[in-house]
């Protein structure tokens, strides 16, 4: 078994420090997995693939995880994805069951990871298979409908739409690629920038301004306050048992399903999957009325469904090149590093990265078990580092990323700073920083596959009539900008309502 | 062959013009998006803004005007000092160590609240080790380039 022969103590290493650096990342407020993995991208330059995935899985899964531990012991989610946990998370730990609280957690974190796993590898390839046959204009508008997804749930749908189109703006900067067909002129740019912005701006110095230095200018800006998660006591005068369990396989299945399917779905964040999945058991509960009053059910759904999201978002970008979360559009840049292109061809021309993906994403979820479970008590401790000792290494490991991702240019480590103000003024503004990410990536595809269905068929209507897929695709488009308004005019309703009553 | 109605859609692009055809498309999204933004939220924001809910001012409230303008210069100051110095050893990423202790250094002592002796030895120690260790196991082993 050639697998076999991957499997080897460095391999198993790169997955540990990865759980135990995503961990940390995700335990604290503010950091996130995706600035664990853009942070962290560094020191894969000297890997190869397979050992890549091996640390930037573990970040992930790790960084996924490691929320739950501020969410129930000081009612902050560590990431957006765990803010369901803090619903029941944190009064269970008030009344002296936060070790119960944080192990039954991870043992749904575990759940819901396993079971995203075996989605992906059994949807993955079937997805794939169907995307090769897909011509520029199917392909032009799966990125479209990726656009209108994840602008449609943004806060202000016109807002995400603005900033989704940005993105593709930003992105079209540059040179019109000769190597994919274009005419090789450079558009959007003055010709004194032509020595820097010819390719563009990098992908990753991007992504670790918006992700990474952005993050710590608008800690900057509140003053940097908590010098550490001080007061993270566990309590346990209940201790864990699995019989915690019993009756929730329903649960833990429904809330892993919902936290698979948000993360296929283009650019939803974890908190989307873990408040629908916590809703969700909510309504089926038999005891809904008890639900945020501290029961560990509250904590099954949302935990199996944040870990469900792992390989769901790993389904669009290993078989349409289409990032599921903001996390997979960082792992991206770790592909592109490795000269490999992820989308409908890369499962079946590189199988044997394809096994190592899902057997890297079982074993990073099961040293995140092995880890949080047993040493929880001193990942407290790490994860007390304060915020003047841990920034400053942050943005140390920004400029390492953005300087080497090229080989040593110094105006991608300028793109850094250009980038992490335009994330911070963007969320000032109330733009939307996932949509911007999504419209960045997807940008210069998008033009491709749009101009080339063009040139090849000279009329608009083939973008409607090209094929049955095209036809519903549309359909997926129309319905999800229809979602979103109705979603907008029934939050209006109801606030006229509460007003008026 | 396209009927009556169909043509009306004929789009030809000529390959010299062919870059600017997407561009020129998002530009014009960016533009209606614009518009219609400021029409459905706009009335909203400038009774925000009339309120004082909302202001474009730098300050207010939490904000440490301070310690986030110092760490935008300090920024700035790091990677314009970390090319010149690395202009004097090329490809060795002395650029990178020689700047990233003493900037790691400030940027601490920009970020702590209540600086004790104890604070400022770890400080100190975190400024030194951590660049140093990232140079040797990046530059050194890794062959990672840095400034």
């Amino acid at each position: 078994m050639d697998i076999l022969s991957l499997l080897t103590p460095i391999y198993f290493v790169l997955v540990f420090v990865g759980i135990v650096v995503g961990i940390i990342f995700g335990s604290i407020p503010g950091l996130t997995a995706t600035m664990a993995i853009a942070v962290c991208l560094p020191l894969t330059y000297g890997l190869n693939l397979n050992m890549s995935l091996a640390l930037l899985l573990g970040l992930y899964v790790g960084g996924i995880s490691g929320g739950l531990v501020p969410a129930i012991l000081l009612k902050i989610p560590g990431t957006p994805s765990s803010i369901a946990t803090t619903f029941d998370g944190h009064p269970m730990h008030q009344k002296g069951e936060g070790e119960l609280a944080l192990r039954t957690g991870i043992v749904a974190s575990l759940f819901g990871g396993v079971f995203s796993a075996a989605v992906l590898f059994f949807f993955a390839p079937a997805l794939a298979d169907m995307a090769i046959k897909f011509s520029y204009v199917e392909k032009f508008l799966i990125i479209f409908f990726a656009l209108t997804v994840i602008a449609s749930l943004s806060k202000r749908v016109l807002v995400g739409l603005f900033s989704g189109a940005l993105g593709v703006w930003i992105s079209l900067i540059g040179t019109y690629d000769t190597t994919v067909g274009g005419n090789g002129d450079t558009r959007l740019m003055f010709d004194f920038m032509e020595p820097y912005l010819a390719d563009g701006f990098s992908l990753l110095p991007v992504l670790i301004g918006v992700f990474g230095l952005s993050t710590i200018l608008q800690e900057a800006a509140q003053g940097v306050k908590g010098g550490g998660l001080a007061g993270m006591a566990l309590s346990h005068r209940t201790r864990f048992s699995l019989r915690v369990f019993k009756g929730q396989m329903v649960n833990l299945i429904r809330s892993s399903s919902i936290g698979t399917f948000v993360g296929i779905l283009p650019g939803i964040g974890g908190s989307a999957a873990s408040v629908l999945a916590y809703t969700q058991q909510k309504n089926f509960s038999k005891e809904p009325a008890k639900m945020g009053t501290g029961v560990p059910e509250g904590i099954i759904a949302s935990e199996s469904s944040n870990n469900g999201l792992t390989g769901g978002a790993l389904i669009p970008l290993l078989s349409l090149g289409i990032p599921g979360d903001s996390t997979t559009a960082v792992m991206i840049a770790a592909f592109t590093l490795q000269g490999v292109q992820v989308g409908p061809l890369f499962i079946g021309e590189n199988p044997q990265t394809w096994d190592m993906i899902i057997v890297s994403l079982l074993v990073a979820n099961l040293f995140m078990f092995v880890v949080m479970f047993f040493a929880i008590k001193y990942i407290i401790k790490v994860i007390m580092v304060p915020k003047h000792i841990l920034y400053p290494g942050i943005i140390v490991m920004c400029v390492i990323g953005a300087y080497a991702i090229n080989s040593g240019i110094m105006f991608d480590v300028w793109t850094l700073l250009l980038f992490g103000l335009f994330g911070y003024i963007a969320e000032k503004l109330g733009l939307e920083i996932a949509p911007f990410i999504m419209g960045f990536i997807l940008g210069r595809s998008a033009e491709l596959y749009f101009v080339k269905s063009l040139e090849s068929f000279g009329n608009l209507t083939i973008f409607f009539t090209k094929s049955p897929i095209a036809m519903l695709l549309w359909v997926l488009i129309a319905l999800s900008i229809g979602y979103s308004f109705y979603s907008v005019m029934k939050t209006n309703h109801q606030a006229k309502g509460a007003n008026g009553g | 062959m396209g009927s009556g109605f169909t043509q009306l859609f004929d789009v030809h692009i000529e390959f010299s013009q062919s870059h600017l055809v997407f561009p020129a498309i998002v530009g014009w999204v960016l533009v209606v998006l614009f518009g219609a933004i400021v029409v459905v939220y706009g009335p909203g924001l400038v009774r925000e803004f009339r309120s004082g809910k909302r202001s474009l001012a730098l300050g207010g409230g939490d904000f440490d005007k301070f310690r986030f303008l110092a760490t935008i210069a300090l920024t700035i100051a790091y990677f314009q000092s970390m090319e010149v110095v690395g202009g004097f050893f090329p490809n060795k990423g002395f650029g990178f160590l020689i700047m990233s202790i003493p900037v790691m250094f400030l940027f601490s002592l920009l970020f702590v609240h209540g600086l004790t002796a104890r604070k400022l030895v770890v400080i100190g120690l975190n400024a030194v080790i951590l660049p140093s260790v990232a140079w040797y196991v990046l530059k050194e082993l890794f062959r990672v380039s840095l400034p």
